[in-house]
């Protein structure tokens, strides 16, 4: 591991996709969160993997998620990891438990964080960085 | 699956040391491992040239690659079998069961465990907190500001409510680290501590406050060890075997694990159980990992030193106490006597064996002569147990 300088650690990390997730980002520019359905075993995955986690299958096919969820867990940060997220603190990081079956990390737009509690239900917000990447984040459901 | 062929007994620790703790500047991350390594080589009685294996684990602010063989070097050795393992937190005990394995199967016959890192003067708060945030996830979790905390923050927050535990009783888990560091000597915090004082303290990531989460230090820790034949003929005096160890590595995301509030720790443990042949029941001290308040009332549970859902009662009964069910972590732990990040936990195994000396002086658990200690890391994906013993458990 090579360290950080001061001047990386006030940018935020944007993720790099690979091979795996190239289509995961491309869909997030367009507002979709996509998951994958094994045609063989039916299993359901999140992250974005070019083979199926359960059965190794490489027949997995995409699909776009109904983008509704509910906060399984969630931890509001008020010391951030760094420099780069000072300005946001405090901000709530959620694990969000998809409709469909998968969780996946995620944090809060559009609400106060400290009123947050598990188990309320959450809506995907895309959140554009750069013209690559757009994050996706979670609302509070109306 | 619990193969036959065990390493119950074939081989036993018999030099511990570690180095300055706690705060301790203009030291690097090798002279900490490699003081703590003369310390450790003058308490076996042996010279360095008898080592030929050296094991060791990732140091934050010396980052090689093979920090095994830059410390190798530093001490002037040449070993024939080495390693830099990586499993975050989990490290230390990984160390010591593949140490028994090495030597039972001949790869080595006398092996150096060692760590040391500085991470309270070698880095600024800033950078170790974003070294440790680089360890998750670059696509998937950093992206969203996640510190080193918050993976573990989640799974306390779910297990409060699935099972109840209140902030009170995570505080008194800190309360008794505390009590416990204030009778130990070089302690980093040795101040009285209240639970109102964890309560009031500032908010780092819900439902954590600064005193629910562990220090951030320096220091170094060694440990010789050596054929259970090789730990006789040197005429040890109080040889510390090693009896049983498992491991378990459940998930990289902590959104792929299916229940975040029951972890690999059952299952490495189980595995070490067995192959030690003892039950919880029978440990009369433990270094439990206790990077926050809240993973230490989940490993109670998933050690099995209280059942599932209890550790909370479990602690305010002070039963993790002398005079408690299982006293653990009696050298004040990660949350009041030093962290020095992946090294942390060898200073569990550090004072479960003075403990099984029974070097322990005012902190001395009477009849201690079963030990464990459960080291974890990375947002609980990594778990491993290792369960140790005096002589008279063999």
């Amino acid at each position: 591991m090579s360290m950080i300088s001061q001047e990386e650690a006030l940018k935020k990390p944007l993720p790099t996709p690979d091979g795996d997730s190239v289509e995961l980002w491309e869909g997030l520019k367009d507002g979709k969160l996509l998951l994958q359905k094994c045609a063989d075993c039916g299993d359901i995955q999140y992250y974005r993997q070019e083979m199926c986690c359960n059965c190794l299958s490489d027949n997995v096919q995409s699909f776009e998620a109904s983008g509704k969820g509910t906060i399984h867990s969630f931890s509001v940060v008020h010391r951030a990891p760094g420099p780069a997220f000072k300005a946001d603190t405090p901000y709530a990081v959620l694990l969000v438990e998809l409709e469909e079956g998968p969780r996946m990390i995620s944090s809060l737009v559009g609400s106060d964080p400290n009123t947050i509690e598990m188990d309320m239900k959450v809506e995907l917000v895309t959140e554009k960085l750069t013209d690559d990447i757009s994050l996706p984040r979670f609302k509070l459901a109306e | 699956m619990v193969n036959k062929k065990s390493i119950r007994g074939k081989a036993a620790v018999i030099g511990i040391g570690v180095s300055p703790l706690g705060r301790v500047p203009g030291r690097s991350p090798l002279w900490l491992a490699a003081d703590a390594t003369r310390n450790a080589l003058a308490d076996a009685g042996i010279d360095k040239m008898q080592i030929d294996g050296v094991m060791s684990g990732h140091s934050f602010a010396s980052p090689f690659h093979r920090f095994n063989v830059a410390l190798s070097e530093y001490i002037g050795i040449q070993p024939t079998f080495s390693n830099t393992y990586q499993v975050s937190g989990a490290t230390a005990a990984t160390l010591f069961n593949i140490a028994a394995a090495a030597i039972d199967t001949g790869l080595a016959e006398t092996i150096l465990i060692s760590m040391g890192d500085s991470l309270l003067s070698g880095l600024t708060p800033d950078m170790a907190l974003r070294s440790m945030t680089e360890s998750r996830d670059q696509q998937y979790e950093m992206p969203f500001g996640i510190p080193v905390s918050n993976t573990f923050a989640m799974t306390a927050a779910r297990h409060m409510k699935n099972y109840g535990t209140t902030s009170e009783q995570l505080a008194e888990v800190a309360v008794i680290h505390r009590e416990h560091a204030m009778n130990t000597p070089g302690a980093q915090m040795t101040k009285p501590l209240s639970v109102d004082d964890v309560l009031s303290s500032k908010v780092v990531t819900t439902p954590y406050h600064k005193y629910d989460c562990s220090l951030v230090s320096d220091g170094g820790a060694s440990f010789i060890v050596t054929s259970a034949e090789r730990a006789q003929d040197l005429g040890i005096e109080k040889p510390i075997y090693i009896l049983g160890g498992g491991e378990c590595y459940t998930h990289e995301h902590i959104f792929k694990k299916e229940d975040i509030t029951t972890t690999g720790a059952k299952r490495s443990s189980e595995l070490a159980y067995a192959r030690a042949g003892v039950t919880a029941d029978d440990i009369d001290t433990a270094g439990v990992y206790d990077c926050f308040t809240g993973t230490v009332i989940m490993m109670l549970e998933d050690l099995g030193f209280c059942p599932k859902g209890e550790g909370g009662p479990f602690v305010s009964d002070r039963q993790i106490t002398y005079g408690g069910k299982v006293p653990i972590n009696t050298h004040g732990g990660l949350l009041s006597h030093c962290h020095p990040g992946i090294p942390g936990s060898l200073l569990h195994f550090y004072e479960v064996i003075l403990q099984l000396r029974g070097q322990a002086g005012d902190r001395q658990v009477q009849g201690a002569e079963l030990g464990l200690v459960h080291s974890l890391g990375a947002g609980f994906a990594t778990n491993a147990t290792t369960i140790l013993g005096t002589e008279s458990t063999l």
